[in-house]
C-alpha cells in the first residue's frame, strides 16, 4: 500500500496528520476552541498568506527566493488603493488587473537580474526587498490609505459569503485562494510548460541538455509570483482596508515558512503548491492558537513557532529519508527473490 | 549643565554678549536667527502623525528663522532599531546641533545617544522617550503618561456604563511608551473606586502591523465571550480592531477605543463601532519639540529643571523632573482631545 502512493502524495497525508493533531492539541487547552468560528477566523486570514505562499513555492521550486515578496504584496496594496481612492468608478475587472500587472513589473525586475545578470536570487531580493519598501515609503508621502474612501464593493468583497452550514462559513476570499492554489496545482502537474519549472530546480545542467531555456523559466518563474503577490495586494487592499507603509512586512519569511512546512525543498526541484497552501493554514493556526494559549508569553509565541518550523522540516526530511531507504530495501529483496528463482 | 561643549560654549558667548532675553515672568523667551542644524528622527518614515510632527517642526524652524538645515530622517519600517541608531550615529559625527527622536529602539539607543551628547549634540526626545533616560536631555511629552491612563479607563468605563470586561491591544511588547500608559492604566484601575466593575482581562501586541492586529483583535473576541472594549493605544491597532469587529459584525458586543487619529477613524466612530477614542495634536508635538531642542542647542536653555521658556504660538512650557522616569527630565504639552460622534468628522478633514 505505502509504496503505491507517491512521496508528493504522502507528504501531504502527513502535513494533514499533523493539522490535526495540532487542533486536537489545542482543543484540550483552548475553552471554546473547536467550532464554526475557528474555521471562520483561520479560512479568511490564511487566503491572502495561501495565495503568497503558492508564489513563494513558484520560485522556490526553481531553486530561488523571493525575499521581495511582502514588499511588492505592500506596494501593490498602496497603489491599487490610491487608484481606486482617486477614481471611485473603475470596475472590479479593471483594478485587479492593475494589481496583476503591477506585481508582475516587480516580478520582472527580479527575475531579470537573477536569471539575466546571474545575481544569486537571495542577493537580488534582498535588495529589492528593501528597495520596493522604500519606493513604497517615497510614492506613499507618508499617507495612509483608508477603508472610508474605497467602494463598498472592494470592502464587502473578502467577507461575502459563498456559502453556510451553520456557523461554518465559506467566503468569497478563501474560495478564491483556493481556486488560485488549484489552478497553480494543475498547471504545475499537467502542463508541459509549468513542467518545466520542476525541470529547472531540479537539475538546470539536465534542463539545459534537454533543451529548456532555464533562464527563460527562472524569469517566468518571479514573473508568476509577483503576479500572484499583486493578487495577494489586491485581497490585502480589500480586507484591511488601511494601508500604510508596513503592509505586508514579513509577509516573504512567513511565506518561506509555509513552503518548507508544506514540505517544497528549499533546493528546489520538489514541493507542491498544495503543500504549501496546507503549510499556510498549518503556521496561521498554530500562529491564532498561540495567541489564546495562556501559557505560553507574548515573547516566546514567536519562539515556540520557529521551533516548531524546524521540527516540522526535520521530521519531514527524516522521514522521507526513511521511506526511500526502505522502498530501495524492499526493491532489493524483490530483486534478489527474482534472480533467486 | 556640565560638560562645556564647543558648540555650547561658542553660544553661551555669544550670548554673554547679548544678554539673555528674559520676560517679565521669568520664561526665556529664545532668540530667532541663530544658526543649528538639527534631525528630526521619527520611529520610521511613512507614518501619518510623524510627517504631521516634521509639519509643525517645519512651522517653527521658519518662524524661528533658523539658517540651518531642519532635516527629517528615518529608518525604513523594517529597520527601525537598527536604523534609529545608525542615524543618531550619524548625526553625531556630522555634528548636528540637535536629534529630535521619537525613541522606537528602547534603551539599545543610549550608548549612541550618549556619544552624541557627547559630541555636541542635544537629544530631545518627543512621542515615545528613551525608557532609562540615559542620553536624553529632555523628554517633550505629549501628555501626562499617567494622564493618558485615566483617559483610557474613563473612555472605558463611559462605553461599558460602567462594568465589563476590557482587554488591550497594544503596539510592540517594547514600545516604552504604550507600555507606561498600559501601566498607568492598570494602575488608575487598580486604584480608584470607579472601577471596580471593570475588568482588564488580557494584553496583546498587534506590532502595529495591520494584519497582526486584525487578528490578535478577533483572537480576544473569541478568548474571552463576555469582552466588551477592546482598548487600543496605536493609531494602527485601533482601527484594524475596528475594522475587524465591523467585518465580523460584532460592533454590537464588543467596542474598540483608545488612540486614534480622526481621519482614520471617522466612519467607526458614526456606525457606533469605536463611539469614543482620544488623541493629542503631533503638529503641535512637532513645533514644541522643535522650539525646546532649539533653545538646548543654540544655549539659550540650560535644560535644568524648573526653567520656563516662551515657545511661539503654543506659549509658556517648563521643565520639570519626570514622574514616570526617575531622574529624568520633561516637558509636558498636554491636552489631548477626546473624539465622538459629535467632533470627529470636523476634525477628519
Amino acid at each position: 500500500m505505502l509504496n503505491r502512493i507517491s512521496p508528493q502524495t504522502l507528504r501531504i497525508l502527513a502535513l494533514l496528520a499533523v493539522l490535526a493533531l495540532v487542533l486536537l492539541f489545542f482543543s484540550t487547552q483552548v475553552p471554546n476552541y473547536l467550532n464554526g468560528r475557528l474555521f471562520n477566523r483561520i479560512s479568511s486570514s490564511v487566503a491572502i498568506m495561501a495565495i503568497v505562499a503558492c508564489a513563494q513555492t513558484l520560485v522556490i521550486l526553481t531553486r530561488n527566493i523571493d525575499l521581495s515578496i511582502g514588499s511588492t504584496l505592500g506596494f501593490v496594496a498602496f497603489a491599487t488603493g490610491s487608484l481606486i481612492t482617486n477614481n471611485p468608478e473603475l470596475g472590479p475587472a479593471l483594478l485587479l488587473i492593475y494589481s496583476i500587472c503591477l506585481g508582475a513589473c516587480f516580478g520582472v525586475v527580479n527575475g531579470a537580474l537573477v536569471a539575466y545578470a546571474r545575481i544569486p536570487s537571495i542577493i537580488v531580493t534582498l535588495a529589492t526587498m528593501a528597495l520596493f519598501r522604500s519606493a513604497l515609503v517615497e510614492y506613499s508621502d507618508a499617507k495612509s490609505i483608508t477603508t472610508g474612501n474605497l467602494p463598498t464593493w472592494l470592502v464587502d468583497f473578502p467577507n461575502y459569503k459563498i456559502l453556510t452550514f451553520g456557523s461554518y462559513q465559506l467566503r468569497a476570499s478563501f474560495l478564491l485562494a483556493v481556486v488560485v492554489v488549484i489552478i497553480v496545482h494543475i498547471a504545475l502537474t499537467r502542463l508541459r510548460a509549468a513542467r518545466k519549472i520542476y525541470a529547472v530546480g531540479s537539475n538546470p545542467e539536465a534542463a539545459e541538455m534537454a533543451g529548456i531555456n532555464s533562464k527563460r523559466v527562472v524569469l517566468t518563474a518571479f514573473v508568476l509570483a509577483g503576479a500572484l503577490a499583486g493578487l495577494a495586494g489586491f485581497m490585502f487592499l480589500a480586507r484591511f482596508g488601511t494601508i500604510t507603509v508596513v503592509a505586508g512586512l514579513g509577509f516573504e519569511l512567513k511565506s518561506v515558512a509555509a513552503s518548507v512546512v508544506g514540505g517544497v525543498n528549499i533546493f528546489g526541484g520538489s514541493g507542491s503548491v498544495i503543500g504549501a497552501f496546507i503549510g499556510a493554514v498549518l503556521v496561521d493556526l498554530i500562529d491564532m492558537s498561540l495567541v489564546r494559549w495562556q501559557l505560553v508569553s507574548e515573547f516566546w509565541r514567536e519562539a515556540v513557532l520557529g521551533t516548531l518550523i524546524l521540527l516540522s522540516v526535520a521530521a519531514d526530511a527524516t522521514l522521507m529519508r526513511r521511506l526511500v531507504a526502505w522502498r530501495v530495501a524492499r526493491e532489493k529483496a524483490r530483486i534478489q527473490r527474482s534472480t533467486q528463482s | 549643565m556640565k560638560r562645556f561643549t564647543g558648540l555650547t560654549a561658542a553660544a553661551a558667548v555669544l550670548l554673554g554678549s547679548t544678554g539673555f532675553a528674559v520676560a517679565q515672568d521669568g520664561a526665556v523667551s529664545l532668540e530667532t536667527g541663530k544658526d543649528i542644524d538639527m534631525v528630526l528622527l521619527p520611529k520610521f518614515l511613512g507614518i501619518l502623525v510623524f510627517d504631521q510632527a516634521n509639519e509643525g517642526a517645519q512651522e517653527a524652524h521658519a518662524e524661528l528663522g533658523n539658517p540651518g538645515e531642519l532635516l527629517f530622517v528615518g529608518p525604513t519600517p523594517e529597520n527601525s532599531t537598527a536604523g534609529q541608531i545608525e542615524i543618531m550615529t550619524t548625526s553625531a559625527t556630522q555634528g548636528q546641533g540637535a536629534v529630535m527622536l521619537s525613541n522606537n529602539a528602547g534603551d539599545q539607543i543610549s550608548p549612541s545617544a550618549m556619544a552624541a551628547q557627547k559630541a555636541g549634540t542635544k537629544v530631545v526626545t518627543w512621542d515615545s522617550p528613551i525608557p532609562s533616560g540615559e542620553g536624553e536631555d529632555v523628554f517633550v511629552a505629549q501628555v501626562d503618561f499617567g494622564s493618558i491612563g485615566v483617559v483610557m479607563a474613563d473612555m472605558a468605563h463611559s462605553i461599558l456604563e460602567g462594568a465589563g470586561e476590557m482587554a488591550v491591544l497594544s503596539a510592540t511588547p517594547d514600545a516604552s511608551n504604550q507600555n507606561a500608559w498600559i501601566a498607568s492604566m492598570k494602575e488608575a484601575l487598580e486604584n480608584d473606586e470607579k472601577y471596580a466593575d471593570i475588568e482588564l482581562v488580557d494584553v496583546v501586541y498587534g506590532d502595529d502591523q495591520a494584519e497582526v492586529s486584525y487578528n490578535r483583535a478577533l483572537a480576544l473576541v473569541d478568548q474571552y465571550p463576555n469582552l466588551g472594549v477592546i482598548m487600543s493605544p496605536t493609531t494602527v491597532g485601533i482601527q484594524a480592531a475596528a475594522k475587524a469587529m465591523q467585518d465580523e459584525g460584532l460592533c454590537d458586543q464588543v467596542r474598540v477605543s483608545g488612540l486614534g487619529l480622526p481621519s482614520e477613524m471617522v466612519s467607526y466612530t458614526m456606525n457606533g463601532c469605536a463611539p469614543e477614542f482620544a488623541l493629542w495634536d503631533f503638529r503641535d508635538l512637532g513645533y514644541l519639540t522643535y522650539y525646546t531642542a532649539y533653545g538646548l542647542a543654540s544655549g539659550q536653555l540650560s535644560g535644568d529643571i524648573g526653567e520656563t521658556f516662551t515657545a511661539g504660538r503654543m506659549g509658556d512650557y517648563t521643565i520639570e523632573a519626570d514622574p514616570s522616569r526617575e531622574g529624568s527630565k520633561r516637558i509636558l504639552m498636554g491636552p489631548f482631545t477626546v473624539y465622538n460622534s459629535e467632533n470627529v468628522e470636523a476634525a477628519a478633514k
